[in-house]
């Protein structure tokens, strides 16, 4: 989520609706303007509550950059400390604007609780948010709208990781119908959860609904599925496929490491980078843990653990 | 139903043991079969049979050495229990290499992991089935009435072992669709579900979270001539399980109720989720509603249970049944607690 551009769109809309019809010359102006100084531009408090919000998500973010020399306890400290800020700085979003969605979603994901728990919060969030009416065209157009397919995507993610996968797949699609460009990548959480209900013609379906473009959920999830119908030939073909196709794949895959959670939706990184990779496999654990014996499996293949090996070296990771 | 090692080695030298006697005068066939069971219990080797019979003799033994004894083993004794089995099953294949359940039974240890068995199984599976289709019709040919429907129904058991056995790997491997294909043909070849696969299959639905074919086989049930409704602890725990992961927690309660109202006391075992090693020649052969067939279909459950992401290391599904098991009976909660409570110190 980029909160300060959110936070300058509504600005800019807000000023448009008071200033009347603008040329289109005229609003990009007023939204330098606004980007200049988005304070200064500030008149609602849900405005307010998106400030702190857009700040405190900045120092979360920078917060997380020096986890990598820390140990484990100490990492695990640094972790609940860094997480128990963000949520006193949401919940005081939350107190200065209380239908700010984005505020509430935000403070339910830092309180750090157990996935089933998470779940329960989110399906209530839903319900006591569930008022608006879908705007016309791409919902992710409208700003204000965007925080109800924030909720949504957050919501099929943990249902994916509580194993309510007929929901996930669900609330994905329904993500992908209100806003058919996916900025959020529903259709990732969508893809694994088709994977693991082995839902060939489903998978298909939404291949080809994203013009089979590809990205490691995909390929990840296509992998899993043809193991799990025991169609093995392709199924390693699919594995080369993820290992050719998506940056460090079998590096992710062989050695996964802990993700931040998302606050509130997957972080902003490169397109094709080795972080999508990670995402994807993160994602997938536990689809990946209900087939046990399919890492194995993958190690099996000489050429994964020479690719991952080859990755690790060239950017300086362990192996 | 189930299958009965015991059971069916009698059955295979009576069958044997009439067809002697019709070679001879009927007068003295009827005295003589007086005499059968208890020539059966203290005189076997003296009765007529074949090298197939002593090799499936030999794995009515070993299953009760890996079945029944190993369970209850201390440490020190399991070693030499597991390689007696071996030993014995090595015998049957050697009397007869046809022995496809001696065949099966070692494939567990044979193989590395449980996907190279999945494999094992599936690889052979029509093989096996050409062989007991091969000793099915060459029964059917030979004898007449009842004894041939025994004997035909004895010649196809290895055969459907084989797809029960394929079926639970293809279900732990996380092949729920392969799970759910196998136990189809299994119910095909054998409808009276002698294997009682369709608790398999109830299981492989839940995974997939069809609720329309769980309850389609709930149906079916009557018309398998198990002689059971469809109110067992596998297919409760899937319909309940399917409704907790649609998001119908309230369903889902209801349903673990019911569970705890035809396996009185059973809270315990919800709450423990014990996960048993699977019985090698058959699931073991308990008493409907007993609390050993609850703690088995909890162990099979296992894959429907562990599932999610928990801190408690149960499983989103798991955490839950445990939770309401408690509610239900905080009794058996105290006591889960205190046991493992002394688990812990010991």
């Amino acid at each position: 989520m980029n909160a300060w551009d959110e936070l300058v769109e509504r600005c800019a809309q807000r000023r448009l609706k008071k200033l009347g019809p603008l040329s289109d010359e005229a609003y990009a102006e007023l939204v330098l303007a606004v980007r200049e100084n988005p304070e200064s531009f500030i008149e609602h408090t849900p405005e307010r509550a998106m400030l702190v919000i857009a700040r405190a998500l900045d120092a979360y973010r920078a917060s997380c950059r020096n986890d990598d020399l820390l140990d484990d306890a100490a990492f695990e400290e640094e972790r609940s400390r860094r997480l128990a800020k963000a949520h006193a700085e949401f919940t005081l979003a939350r107190e200065i604007d209380e239908s700010s969605l984005d505020a509430c979603l935000l403070e339910l994901l830092t309180e750090d609780r157990d996935p089933d728990l998470l779940f329960r919060g989110l399906i209530e969030l839903e319900r006591d948010f569930s008022s608006d009416e879908l705007p016309p065209g791409d919902a992710w157009d409208d700003v204000f709208y965007r925080p109800h397919l924030r909720l949504r995507a957050a919501l099929a993610r943990t249902c994916l990781d509580t194993a309510r996968y007929g929901i996930a797949e669900r609330a994905a699609t329904s993500v992908m119908d209100a806003s058919p460009s996916d900025p959020l990548g529903a259709r990732h959480t969508c893809a694994l959860a088709l994977a693991r209900l082995e839902d060939e013609k489903g998978f298909d379906a939404l291949d080809a609904r994203f013009s089979r473009q590809g990205d490691p959920w995909s390929h990840l999830a296509r992998v899993i599925l043809l193991y799990k119908l025991d169609r093995m030939s392709a199924a390693r073909r699919a594995l080369r496929g993820f290992d050719q196709l998506c940056r460090g794949g079998a590096y992710a895959l062989l050695r996964p490491t802990y993700v931040e959670p998302y606050l509130p939706d997957r972080p902003d990184v490169t397109p094709g980078g080795f972080e999508e990779s990670v995402f994807a496999v993160r994602e997938a654990e536990p689809i990946i843990a209900d087939v046990p014996d399919f890492i194995n499996w993958c190690q099996g293949h000489d050429w994964l653990v020479a690719s991952a090996r080859r990755f690790a070296e060239k950017n300086d990771l362990d192996w | 139903m189930a299958h009965d090692p015991r059971r069916e080695d009698y059955q295979r030298l009576s069958l044997r043991f009439a067809e002697e006697l019709d070679k001879g005068d009927p007068a003295d066939a009827a005295r003589a079969f007086a005499s059968f069971g208890r020539r059966f219990a203290q005189d076997r080797d003296g009765l007529p049979q074949t090298d197939a019979d002593r090799a499936f003799h030999l794995v009515a033994m070993a299953s009760d050495v890996v079945d029944r004894r190993l369970p209850f083993a201390s440490d020190e004794q399991a070693p030499d229990l597991i390689k007696r089995g071996k030993e014995l099953l090595e015998e049957a294949l050697r009397l007869d290499p046809a022995c496809h359940d001696a065949t099966r039974m070692l494939s567990s240890s044979r193989t590395a992991s449980i996907d190279e068995r999945y494999r094992f199984l599936s690889d052979h599976a029509d093989e096996v089935r050409a062989s007991c289709e091969q000793a099915r019709d060459q029964a059917l040919g030979e004898l007449s009435d009842e004894r041939a429907a025994l004997a035909a129904d004895i010649a196809m058991r290895p055969y459907w072992r084989w797809l029960a056995s394929l079926a639970e790997e293809a279900l732990i491997c996380g092949r729920n669709r392969v799970a759910i294909d196998v136990s189809e043909r299994l119910l095909a070849s054998d409808p009276r579900d002698t294997s009682d696969v369709r608790f398999t299959l109830a299981y492989a639905l839940a995974k997939l979270e069809d609720l329309q074919g769980w309850l389609a086989l709930t149906k079916r049930y009557a018309a398998l001539a198990s002689g059971r409704p469809a109110d067992d602890a596998w297919t409760l725990l899937a319909g309940a399980s399917l409704a907790f992961h649609n998001g119908n927690p309230m369903v889902a309660r209801t349903g673990i109720e019911k569970l705890l109202r035809r396996y009185p006391g059973g809270a315990m075992t919800l709450i423990r989720q014990a996960e048993l090693p699977d019985g090698e020649f058959a699931r073991l052969h308990v008493a409907p509603y007993s609390e050993d067939e609850l703690i088995l279909a909890v162990s099979e459950g296992i894959v429907l249970l562990q599932e999610g992401t928990d801190r408690s290391g149960r499983g989103t599904f798991g955490a839950w049944v445990a939770r309401e098991a408690a509610r239900i009976d905080p009794k058996a909660a105290r006591e889960a607690m205190a046991a493992r409570e002394g688990g812990q110190q010991s």
